[in-house]
């Protein structure tokens, strides 16, 4: 792969990505046996059918003519044979597009997904979930019906038009004038018809995405609908969607209803018959001729139905493909670096003159400090201030604009990627936690954890506890289906995943927020033990926590205003002096210290 | 969430209709377009005789051709095929263009009532049901329902040309028709049959399906942690798992519905065969011509293909009858809250009074009981007490997010069941500890609860709120894209946002569950400024775990278990030495600078 990634798995195919129907081909192209049998089920498919047209041709012959009973049997055997066999060619035919199509859309599903992975945080920021869901869920749907029935309908179309007209040509060739006329202009009107239904049909899928994630973004936010009393509002948003919806659905009915070759084909078949006719009366074809003639025709006629329904399909199909290619080609900011370095990390961090841009706008400015191995350092700022992004770039997040992050004294970029986050462990504001087992939970960072380690690291979070109070203890599964955490004890639990890991860096951003204070109290003897001896950043409001901090650095709209001890700062920083000022004015008489206003 | 298979798992809201209830119903829905589908099914008519046009006239031009050639006049027999086929056609076009229309209002009718309705239903039903599902239900479902509607039009009139056709064979020859019909019964049992099978690795594949989905959604909803942590190659192992299962099972979905094509053409062909041997034998007895021969070989394929569309359709349909009765059970499921009456508020004082009350969210789990309480206007009133003591029920009841079972809670005197909600809500204002943002600016999230509001009063009431020292590191002030759920903001600025919000709305009663939680110190510090000018005149209730939040109150209520233990100020619950002192030195010393200094040393 060209392109960076994040993660990268080994002997994963690459495919034609230069475009949504070159992709869908290569993705085709890696099952050829299918491809090709399904090619010689249809095409026998349509050689038998038509047989049994020519069939009938003899049948009348032996009606009007007269003819023996061998000659009645022989007939009725052949229609009999052509039939079934066609029936069993396209049996073959369909299975092994089915296993085609259910194999691209499950290597689709599996490149996109392994893309995905690789992306950086920036590229997952800038997504909405709902989104990438769309494009894994219902357009990779799509793309099995693309292939089945969508390709079966084009091996319709060019064999059903190409089979009878050869049989027609046996006959007689003059009778192909019709036939040739008809396809050579419905080549044009369906390419016309095309160009007009792709445009609706995108802006309809893509409306269908909207009203979606409208729709779930209303519903995940109904309590503060509720509190905010905007039922009516938010019912007038969800109806434009849905009427937008509508209009497009219905265009695409329209469109869909003046389906022109339809109706060229009910005048090329008046033309055909009248050209039949002519023929019998000069006296080159027979009524059995014509019979044939005619049933032969009427094989054009299945294609021309079937394109109604297989070119939505396929122009579906291949707008979902796009839109699955425009998230896999979207560009990985950062990229694994595996040949990178790899050491134990020791632990000293350093910030080295440190600007980040996010979406264009500074986020950290000029940004320098340094953490010896083993010291904590907190971080403290207003909200806003960039402390979280700071964090971020340690774990190499995101990447820096200027300046540059150093672990052990070599650039986080030129790290293995691999290495340098398996080294670390972060425990954020939003708490994740995964619809698994409790234990699964705690044990996500490391392989092969024992139940042993797992309960002591959850011991040390002071989660044991309440996991035990849970019925079914460490297998309890949490989520929709199992139990419901409060924001205290999933803090606690994302805790117990971080120390479990033992990481030679810790990142705390404000993780202890919704832990109640009798709890904190416990945790933080707790944290203090899981800092010893590791690298530990802190982010957080609680005074107890930036006081024993070897370090403190204050953050200011992403410049850092102080940097140093509680002792030094309370020394040289008005702006740490004054947080520390309300705390100590909690005792006293209230507020007057606070003021002193805007940074 | 796997949209597309939620549904199909039952919930406690779903009922069973009958299908007359259900058609109906369904009908209900396309009355105000009764001309229009009366248009529809005279078009279905005059398309179907048209179809049956074609090979009715080739059938006698051929005989004419062969007893009567010297009468017979081709060219008009061709304009007759050609006329006929114009004529099916824009007969198709009208029923295409006019159901359209009708599918599409209907669905979005449907899709109305589907999302009023869940704008309706209390906080208990989305304590139970997730967004996906809800979504799945008004989207999905509603999708699912329309498709059938349109394949049932197309159904119908497919029907309606085997009919016409069978009634026309039958004046033409008896016998030959009824060597016609005898496959039909094998074509009808295969797709009874297929109906069976289908109807399982349908469900089998949905199930895995979404099973799927719901993995992709999860990595992706965790996929930082999954970065942090290093473990990609073990969700990309496990998805690999997942999808190689639903592989397997939609390639044995994919071979059921792949193999009824064929098997019915093969049934067919066997059809078409008897037909040709028992035609020319009549024929050769003199009952039928060349032409009738033909005719009816072409009627075996005319009829066999409307079957097979009925049986491969037939599923389809039920899993879309099945789509419509979830979606009414939706749009029918009953509210837990319940109000006698609909009445407007118009201003409120802040008295609130909770007078002998049980409540709980589960039978069996009472959270509040006998519980009385009275809430003088202007009042601000701090909640305190452990985790699960019921604090956020209290404020979620004035909500009335939540149905109580006993007792009466009284909103300036009246019984809060009186109430228009949305009124009487727009009258509340809350904030929660993790404040839900919509997608949009800064801007448009403190405008959410008023949309009328001007900028500038937008831009007055953002300054209030910590002075407006936390628009500054808005990259992009108040125009700055929040993001989904506010995932650009940090979650302190979200409250922030929250509280300005709330402000705007100018509301008469104040909720604040832990609203500044994740707030810096000195943040907090002018917020609390800006809300003790705001909270002074208004009824507030603050539950909070920061010391300095609480000791601003009127008065504090220590709750244990759903009762009040104590209530007093901050000094004299202090001097009391009760349940609040013990809770002060346990839940709040340490916040105070004396601990800290003890800790650090």
């Amino acid at each position: 792969m060209n392109h960076k990634s994040e993660f990268s798995i080994e002997g994963l195919r690459e495919y034609n990505r230069s475009g949504p129907a070159r992709w869908i081909i290569s993705h085709c192209f890696e099952h050829k046996p299918y491809f090709l049998v399904g090619l010689v089920g249809f095409a026998l498919t349509y050689i038998t059918f038509s047989g049994a047209r020519v069939m009938f041709g003899r049948g009348a012959e032996i009606i009007i003519n007269g003819g023996g009973a061998q000659a009645v049997v022989a007939v009725s055997l052949a229609v009999l044979i052509l039939s079934v066999s066609d029936g069993l060619f396209s049996l073959m035919g369909s299975m092994s597009m089915v296993i085609l199509s259910t194999r691209v859309e499950r290597d689709s599903r599996h490149e996109l997904y392994a893309s995905l992975l690789g992306k950086s945080q920036t590229f997952h920021d800038q997504q909405r979930v709902g989104d990438i869901m769309a494009r894994a869920t219902d357009d990779v749907r799509q793309l099995n019906f693309v292939i089945h029935p969508g390709i079966m309908f084009i091996f319709d179309m060019v064999l059903g038009f190409a089979v009878p007209m050869i049989y027609i040509a046996t006959i007689n060739l003059e009778l192909l004038l019709a036939p040739i006329l008809f396809v050579i202009t419905y080549v044009f009107v369906v390419r016309r018809y095309m160009r007009r239904l792709e445009p609706v049909m995108m802006r309809q899928r893509m409306q269908y995405g909207t009203l979606s994630a409208r729709l779930e973004e209303t519903i995940s936010g109904i309590e503060i609908v509720k509190v905010a009393a905007q039922e009516i509002a938010e019912r007038k948003k969800f109806r434009r969607n849905a009427w937008k919806f509508r209009d497009y659905f219905v265009q695409q009915g329209k469109i869909e209803a003046a389906y022109l070759p339809l109706l060229m084909y009910g005048i090329a078949f008046g033309f055909f018959f009248l050209h039949c006719l002519n023929m019998h009366g000069r006296g080159i074809l027979s009524i059995g001729d014509i019979i044939a003639a005619a049933g032969l025709m009427q094989v054009l006629s299945f294609p021309v139905f079937i394109s109604l329904f297989s070119i939505s399909m396929i122009q579906l199909g291949i707008a979902g493909a796009r839109r699955i290619l425009e998230l896999i080609e979207q560009r990985a900011d950062i990229d694994e670096n595996l040949g990178g370095y790899s050491a134990a990390v020791d632990g000293a961090i350093e910030f080295d003159n440190v600007t980040f841009k996010f979406h264009g706008s500074t986020v950290l400015e000029d940004v320098s400090f340094r953490v010896e191995p083993g010291q904590t350092v907190a971080i403290v700022g207003q909200t806003g201030s960039g402390k979280s992004t700071l964090t971020q770039l340690v774990s190499r997040t995101y990447d820096v604009d200027e300046g540059r992050v150093l672990i052990d004294g070599v650039d986080v970029r030129d790290w293995n990627l691999d290495r340098l986050r398996s080294q670390m462990g972060k425990i954020e504001q939003d708490i994740f936690l995964f619809s698994r087992s409790v234990a699964e939970n705690i044990a996500f960072g490391v392989q092969n954890a024992s139940q042993e380690d797992i309960e002591k690291a959850a011991r040390e979070a002071q989660a044991h506890d309440f996991i035990l109070s849970f019925n079914d203890g460490y297998d309890s599964e949490i989520g929709e289906r199992g139990v419901t955490l409060s924001g205290g004890q999933r803090q606690r639990l994302a805790l117990a995943r971080a120390f479990l890991r033992q990481p030679r860096i810790l990142i705390l951003d404000d993780s202890t927020s919704a832990i109640d204070s009798a709890t904190e109290d416990e945790i933080q003897q707790a944290m203090r033990r899981a800092q010893e001896g590791r690298t530990t950043i802190l982010i957080t409001h609680r005074l107890s926590q930036i006081r024993w901090a070897d370090r403190i650095i204050v953050l200011e709209n992403g410049r850092s205003i102080a940097n140093g001890s509680h002792e030094d700062l309370l020394l040289s920083s008005e702006h740490y002096r004054r947080i520390f000022a309300r705390y100590g004015a909690v005792e006293a008489p209230v507020g007057q210290l606070a003021a002193g206003g805007g940074a | 969430m796997g949209f597309i298979m939620d549904g199909l798992d039952a919930e406690d809201y779903d009922r069973q209709y009958s299908d007359w209830a259900l058609v109906k119903r369904i009908l209900g829905y396309f009355k105000p377009h009764l001309w229009k589908m009366t248009v529809v099914g005279a078009v279905v008519f005059l398309s179907s005789l048209m179809d049956l046009i074609l090979p009715v006239v080739v059938s006698q031009a051929l005989d004419q051709l062969q007893f009567t050639p010297e009468t017979f006049d081709p060219i008009a027999t061709s304009i007759i095929l050609g006329v006929a086929a114009s004529a099916g056609w824009v007969a198709n076009m009208i029923r295409q263009w006019l159901s359209a229309e009708a599918v599409g209002d209907v669905t979005f009718d449907l899709r109305e009532d589907a999302f009023n309705a869940v704008t309706e239903r209390d906080m208990s039903f989305y304590d139970q049901y997730s967004t996906g599902r809800v979504v799945s239900r008004v989207l999905s479902d509603t999708q699912a329902f329309s498709e059938t509607v349109r394949l049932s039009i197309n159904l119908m009139s497919r029907l309606l040309l085997v009919l016409l056709l069978i009634i026309y064979l039958f004046t033409v020859n008896v016998n030959m028709t009824w060597v016609l019909m005898a496959i039909m019964p094998f074509i009808v049992y295969t797709a009874l049959k297929f109906r069976t099978v289908a109807r399982r690795t349908v469900t089998n594949s949905r199930r895995q399906l979404a099973t799927v989905n719901a993995h992709i959604q999860e990595s992706i909803s965790g996929i930082g942690v999954a970065k942090a942590f290093r473990r990609e190659q073990m969700i990309y192992d496990e998805f690999k798992t997942v999808n190689q299962e639903s592989y397997e099972v939609e390639k044995i979905n994919g071979f059921v519905f792949g193999s009824i094509f064929p098997i019915l053409v093969t049934i067919a062909g066997v059809g078409v065969a008897a037909v040709v041997w028992f035609g020319i034998n009549m024929a050769q007895q003199g009952i039928l011509t060349a032409g009738e021969w033909f005719l009816f070989i072409q009627g075996m394929g005319m009829i066999w293909f409307p079957l097979t569309s009925i049986s491969s359709f037939w599923s389809q349909f039920q899993l879309g009858l099945a789509a419509g009765e979830r979606v009414f059970a939706l749009i029918d499921a009953e509210a837990m809250v319940k109000q006698k009456a609909d009445d407007a508020v118009n201003s409120l004082q802040g008295a609130i009074e909770f007078v002998n009350m049980d409540f709980h969210y589960n039978e069996g789990e009472q959270v509040l009981k006998d519980f009385s309480l009275r809430i003088k206007p202007g009042e601000t009133l701090a909640l305190v007490g452990h985790t699960g003591s019921g604090k956020s029920s209290i404020a979620k009841l004035i909500n009335r997010f939540y149905e109580y079972q006993h007792g009466q809670l009284l909103i300036d005197g009246v019984d809060i069941r009186n109430f228009n909600l949305s009124s009487y809500r727009s009258k509340l204002g809350v904030v929660t500890q993790t404040p839900f943002l919509f997608d949009g600016t800064v801007m448009d999230n403190i405008r959410y609860g008023k949309p009328e509001a001007s900028d500038d009063e937008v831009i007055e009431v953002a300054h209030q709120v910590g002075r407006g020292d936390w628009l500054v590191s808005l990259q992009e002030g108040l125009e700055t894209q929040v993001g989904e759920r506010g995932a650009n903001l940090s979650m302190g600025q979200r409250q922030l946002v929250a509280i300005a919000r709330v402000l705007l709305q100018d509301p008469a009663i104040f909720i604040l569950d832990e609203a500044t939680a994740s707030v810096d110190p000195l943040t907090e510090t002018l917020i609390q400024e800006g809300l003790d000018t705001l909270l002074g005149d208004r009824s507030s209730i603050v539950i909070a775990h920061r010391l300095s939040t609480i000791q601003h109150a009127d008065r504090i209520i220590v709750l244990e278990q759903g009762e009040i233990i104590e209530s007093g100020t901050h000094d004299s619950l202090m001097a009391d030495g009760g349940h609040y002192a013990t809770l002060y030195d346990s839940y709040f010393r340490h916040q105070s600078l004396e601990y800290i200094e003890r800790m650090a040393g």
